[in-house]
């Protein structure tokens, strides 16, 4: 980069870095608040300030705990199973399809993502249900004789509806890191003698890496913290981690909420810190910061 | 290569009917639920019959038409704001020498779920008094609305050769100028698709703007509180097609945009080119 693109004077930094400043802080300011506020005490409306762990042990200790458990398990095993439906796209639509339908198919992907999720799970629900299409078309396949019950209010209709949720999001990294491969570091594996497979798992996979985990990432936290698609196709109870915040939340246990909430974003930092020890960030980001 | 790849797979045909059919399931799975809502909104729950009265029935609901008006509203605020926060980012990334921090922490909310970060937010406002109001919602819909609008600009901004810049310098334009002049109008279809695609994360966001809405509603919120309260009816069916269906417009609008931006390039590539 040139000299005199780094040249830097007042006017400049005051334009930019004024804004960027604003954006840090309104992005960092409540998460460092909420961490503080988690060690506060709880009173009977709010919250007095103070240094307590009253409402981590409170988490740690009570029913509360098995909803992380179980959010952990849930978010980890749908980020797989997403991995396992969003690679293979990912893959095939970067090696498989011309560059022109790449792109559509990349745009197609994006359209339903931009319609919002919450009324997207509303008809997923509908789908799933009793009368709904799928065991309509069950029920007319032969299939079923009676409706399928555990199509909705349970742990399948929860994965379904993540699916739907997240997993076209991780399709991109993983495309923006399919795509940066060199192919000719395919062809020399080719050349070498290495078989379809071999070449697959020893170059195009380990160089896909950056880009699946930052997919794996994605999926996690946005499982982990769900709240709409638990609520609405868990049925009544289902609870994962951001149900359990919102209804602390709810009942105004702000210690608690932030207690949660910090464990989630905790969580989260360290997996972002992690990533962004193993890989470079330009390994992902290179092709949009442009070298 | 990809040309090898391509030729390759038509000779096989079975293996590329396959690849079809994977990448078509997985849009058929996506867009699925996009149809239910239509039904439901014309059939009449008691009778089965087909008829548009939820259509009619919505526009009567007070309630909901200030939400809608809220939601309009906060939509330009977003659409307006966060392009130029994105912008002002995306150029810092560029000026100052710490890249890396300044993405990490722009693209923060893309790593946070959204219970969380509503709850980080409206415990802000809480503790500097500052009551939840349509200002309080715009935040939260900024901040959601960045990571994405920054991403698209930087990407307009990765294809700008700076040499022009250089060039503008040199003719002793200074940084403004040469930004205005120069810059500007070649990454401005960046910018106006990155406030388009702010419109619609602002007008489809529910979770993080239900946290923080005091007695405020936007027509999503609206909803999904409705739904917590009484159950959906033909009527919430009826608001959800239009949902859909504005964004789906606005989806076509950034088509539309991103069309003439390329054209528009294409004839500036042009008219370059043969006058060099």
């Amino acid at each position: 980069m040139s000299i005199a693109l780094k040249r830097r004077d007042a006017g400049t930094v005051a334009l930019l870095g004024g804004p960027v400043l604003i954006c840090a802080i309104a992005i960092i300011a409540p998460l460092a608040l909420t961490l503080m506020v988690s060690f506060w005490e709880r009173q009977m409306i709010g919250m007095k300030p103070g240094f307590t762990l009253a409402s981590y042990a409170l988490f740690f200790d009570g029913a509360r705990f098995t909803v992380l458990e179980r959010s952990f398990w849930m978010a980890a095993s749908a980020t797989i199973i997403m991995l396992a439906i969003a690679y293979p796209a990912a893959y095939l639509a970067t090696f498989k399809l011309a560059p022109q339908r790449t792109r559509i198919f990349l745009f197609l992907l994006s359209v339903p993502f931009l319609v919002n999720y919450v009324i997207r799970t509303f008809a997923w629900a509908y789908l799933l249900g009793r009368t709904g299409p799928v065991n309509g078309l069950l029920q007319v396949l032969g299939l079923t004789a009676a409706p399928v019950d555990w199509l909705l209010f349970s742990d399948f209709a929860v994965y379904l509806g993540l699916v739907a949720a997240y997993m076209p999001f991780m399709v991109y990294p993983i495309w923006l890191s399919l795509s940066a491969i060199d192919r000719r570091l395919i062809e020399a594996s080719w050349m070498l003698g290495e078989p379809p497979l071999g070449t697959f798992l020893r170059v195009v996979l380990p160089l896909s890496l950056p880009g699946v985990s930052a997919a794996a990432i994605f999926g996690f936290v946005g499982s982990f913290g769900e709240v709409a698609v638990s609520q609405i196709l868990g049925g009544v109870g289902y609870q994962l981690m951001g149900n359990a915040i919102t209804s602390s939340l709810d009942v105004l246990n702000y210690p608690m909420a932030a207690a949660m909430s910090s464990v989630v974003v905790g969580c989260m930092l360290l997996m972002l810190t992690l990533w962004l020890r193993v890989f470079d960030l330009r390994l992902f980001l290179g092709k949009m910061l442009g070298r | 290569m990809a040309s090898r790849m391509t030729s390759s797979g038509r000779r096989t045909p079975p293996g590329r009917s396959l690849v079809w059919l994977f990448l078509i399931g997985i849009l058929v799975f996506l867009y699925a639920p996009l149809v239910p809502p239509v039904l439901l909104a014309l059939q009449d729950p008691a009778t089965g019959t087909l008829n548009v009265t939820s259509f009619g029935a919505i526009a009567g609901d007070q309630v909901l038409m200030g939400a809608l008006l809220n939601s309009v509203i906060r939509a330009i605020i977003v659409g307006i704001a966060a392009p130029l926060l994105g912008l002002a980012a995306a150029q810092a990334v560029r000026a100052f020498g710490i890249p890396r921090l300044i993405i990490t922490v722009i693209l923060l909310p893309l790593f946070i779920p959204g219970a969380s970060m509503g709850v980080s937010t409206s415990l802000f406002f809480k503790l500097t008094a500052i009551p939840p109001s349509l200002f309080t919602m715009a935040v939260v819909q900024i901040l959601w609305a960045l990571p994405f609008a920054f991403l698209i600009i930087l990407t307009v901004m990765s294809g700008f050769d700076t040499i022009y810049l250089e060039a503008a310098y040199t003719s002793g334009s200074n940084r403004l100028q040469a930004f205005w002049d120069i810059e500007l109008p070649q990454i401005a279809p960046g910018i106006s698709g990155a406030a388009i695609f702010s419109i619609i994360l602002s007008f489809n966001e529910t979770v993080r703007t239900a946290i923080v809405q005091g007695g405020n509603n936007t027509v999503q919120t609206f909803v999904w509180s409705r739904y917590q309260q009484v159950g959906l009816t033909p009527n919430m069916y009826a608001l959800m097609s239009l949902i859909i269906a504005v964004t789906l417009l606005l989806i076509l609008a950034l088509v539309v945009l991103g069309r003439r931006g390329q054209n528009k390039t294409q004839g500036r590539a042009v008219t370059t080119a043969s006058e060099g």
